[in-house]
């Protein structure tokens, strides 16, 4: 195998067998799992309390209602007295009586407590749907009369596009996107510098050198790192599927994604996609230069400091987005979605806010590309000298010393 | 063959080598020496082409490149491995960047393992051995690509002395496999025990260069062992006897100012009857060392 797979392969086997890595790509399952779990115990255990009974000497009244309210009713409890037990002991909330003669339906609800708004209207609806069918009975129309009654008013709700929930799902979409490479740039700074960092003036680094060229190795390292990062990804978004289709399960969640689902589809729509390419490249020029960062390090001791370089750089792109995300136009942020480091928080931006042209993504994407070429060239030419020589001076001395070491 | 002409390093103002020339040749095991900062490490990381430098260095007539990297093997002064891999993920990923399989080192490693005597099992972790098995580790590492051409720094500090005789052993035999062996050491015993040529660097300059006895016989024969029981007054008394070092016992050292007058000594010593011990030597390495580096002899 090329020494290079290797290299990828040694790293990238290290820290995915991490538990570090281990936590970090499950602990938002398990807070997911833990949040979902709690909802869900929540919600039934407490809902007997919530639900009520349904009394009939009618069986088919009783069971036209449950069939209407299923979630609200315990159909187990069938007789007053069981259900007035029930509520005694806490067990339901109230239980209603259903009765109906040839010209009247009547509802009457016993309980220690007020009925909730939600379920009086749902009550009441069924109390005045059966009465009505009871009164087209009773009056014997025609069916032409019973269907000129039946017509129904028409409401229709018309909402342009740029309005509403396409805007909402720009903002939710800007700061899930910048948080998400926020938060993936600071993890893998970090785990990069410290990597690269705990080989500085290593012997192990002399041994590995004597074996294969440091730009090889260098590349290696980072294609271990970029597999690592696109293993958490693909784990996320796999896991985030996995967890869409067990909540759709849970009647809650499955009403409010129905509710809002256009805004869950622009969402996703942004998410994914070039936005999503922009992301991981993004994470790959920070690691690089996390790395460079990492190999400038006085020594193996220093690890813990050598991201900060990368941090405090994404921390600046980051906090740069902010007053322009309601103004992604503007001449300075569309200036700074070309700028390598930069561009992947602004052209995201750009392109949620729909202005940004195909051949400015294609553009800012070949910047991008050409500057993590270049990047990992050069690095790959000094890195030799970067991380052999050990001179506890200051940070420019020791690169000037790291970039003159071959010479 | 390995062969270094004309080697010059300078580091800012300090001149790290200069005009270095000596070959390694197959088949035998040259020993480095010379005292810290001399330029032994300087002259290894020149041959492995960490360093850019002045002058040629080429193995078997061409400049060493990364296709060479494979059949060279390096043991760097300081032991380091990676802690968190065990003894056998360690052997196999250095191997591999030797370009040797996985399936073909794996079979080996327990012999390489018996050989060293290292103490524990390939699934220990590194960081779980003592400083001396991962130190024997690493000349496992160094060693079980069969690489032809073989690099130590130190490769005898902090053994004790039945592992410093594995290691002789390890070098010999690799030396026997045709491999040509250069390795530094500041022990003068191991230098004289193994090598079959010596090259001495004082401040980056050769001071001394050739085999073995080639090194010793140019400092002439100007020492005599003795063990008599003349008195060391007595001894100081004798014809062109400089100087009297009571070694132990009735056991001295004399140095005499001229070789050649070994056996007028010898006649005044002796006078026709039996003597337990008269051997005439030249200096040894460690005296050599000392003289070269500047060092009074104690």
């Amino acid at each position: 195998m090329n020494k290079t797979l290797i290299v990828a392969m040694e790293t990238y086997l290290g820290q995915v067998k991490s538990w570090s890595f281990i936590m970090l790509v499950l602990s938002p399952f398990i807070l997911l799992a833990i949040s979902l779990g709690i909802g869900y115990t929540s919600a039934t255990s407490s809902s007997d309390q919530q639900r009520i009974a349904v009394v009939s000497e009618q069986p088919a009244l009783r069971q036209r209602f449950i069939k209407a309210n299923r979630d609200d009713v315990k159909a187990s409890v069938t007789s007053a007295a069981a259900a007035q037990k029930s509520v005694d002991n806490n067990n339901l909330s109230g239980y209603l009586v259903l009765s109906a003669d040839k010209a009247k339906v009547t509802g009457v609800y016993h309980s220690s407590d007020s009925l909730s708004g939600g379920m009086k209207v749902k009550i009441n609806a069924f109390l005045a749907q059966t009465q009505q069918q009871l009164n087209l009975a009773n009056a014997q129309l025609s069916s032409k009369q019973v269907k000129s009654l039946a017509v129904q008013p028409a409401f229709q709700e018309k909402i342009k596009a740029s309005h509403g929930g396409a805007n909402l799902a720009k903002i939710i979409s800007f700061w899930v996107l910048v948080f998400m490479i926020y938060m993936v740039l600071i993890t893998y700074s970090s785990v990069t510098a410290q990597e690269i960092a705990s080989e500085k003036g290593t012997k192990v680094m002399e041994i590995i050198f004597s074996s294969t060229k440091a730009s090889k190795y260098f590349v290696g390292k980072i294609l271990g790192v970029f597999g690592v990062i696109l293993t958490q990804i693909v784990v996320y978004i796999v896991g985030g599927y996995g967890f869409f289709q067990i909540a759709m399960h849970l009647d809650n969640i499955k009403q409010l994604i129905t509710d809002n689902q256009s805004l869950v589809n622009g969402v996703i729509k942004n998410m994914l996609g070039i936005n999503l390419l922009f992301v991981f490249l993004g994470v790959i020029i920070y690691t690089i230069i996390s790395a460079f960062s990492g190999a400038l390090v006085a020594k193996a001791e220093d690890a813990p400091k050598a991201a900060q370089p990368a941090i405090y750089l994404s921390m600046i792109a980051f906090f740069l987005t902010m007053p322009f995300q309601s103004n992604s136009d503007a001449l300075i942020s569309r200036i700074l979605s070309y700028v390598p480091f930069f561009s992947s928080y602004f052209m995201p931006m750009r392109i949620i806010n729909d202005n940004a042209s195909g051949m400015e993504i294609g553009l800012s994407l070949l910047i991008l590309v050409a500057s993590i070429g270049l990047l990992t060239w050069y690095i790959g030419q000094i890195y030799e000298g970067l991380i052999l020589q050990t001179d506890d001076t200051s940070f420019w001395k020791r690169l000037r010393r790291g970039l003159s070491y071959q010479k | 063959m390995l062969s270094i002409k004309h080697l010059r390093k300078q580091f800012g103002s300090v001149k790290a080598l200069d005009d270095v020339s000596f070959d390694v040749p197959d088949n035998q095991i040259t020993g480095l020496i010379g005292q810290n900062g001399s330029g032994k490490s300087t002259t290894f990381h020149s041959i492995l082409n960490f360093l850019k430098y002045d002058g040629e260095i080429r193995w078997n007539g061409q400049p060493i490149k990364e296709a060479d990297f494979d059949s060279i093997g390096y043991l760097p002064e300081e032991r380091s491995l990676m802690p968190k891999l065990t003894i056998e993920q360690q052997i196999i990923y250095l191997a591999r960047l030797k370009s040797k399989p996985a399936k073909e080192i794996r079979p080996q490693i327990d012999g390489w393992l018996e050989k060293f005597a290292v103490k524990g099992k390939k699934t220990d972790k590194i960081k779980d051995l003592s400083k001396g098995n991962q130190q024997k580790v690493q000349l496992i590492v160094t060693l079980i690509h069969h690489p032809r051409l073989i690099i130590l720094d130190e490769p005898f500090s902090g053994l004790d002395p039945v592992n410093a005789d594995l290691l002789k052993k390890a070098i010999l035999e690799a030396r026997d496999q045709g491999a040509a062996i250069i390795f530094s050491s500041h022990d003068m015993a191991n230098v004289e025990a193994v090598c079959d040529r010596l090259v001495m660097l004082r401040t980056g300059d050769v001071v001394l260069n050739g085999t073995i006895s080639e090194v010793r016989d140019q400092f002439g024969k100007s020492e005599i062992y003795v063990t008599t029981d003349w008195t060391e007054d007595q001894l100081k008394q004798l014809p062109h006897v400089i100087k009297v070092q009571n070694i132990r016992g009735n056991r001295f050292l004399l140095q005499i100012d001229d070789p050649s007058k070994g056996p007028e000594v010898f006649e005044k010593l002796t006078d026709g009857k039996y003597i337990e011990e008269f051997s005439q030597q030249p200096p040894t390495l460690d005296e050599i060392f000392r003289m070269k580096a500047g060092i009074q002899h104690e």
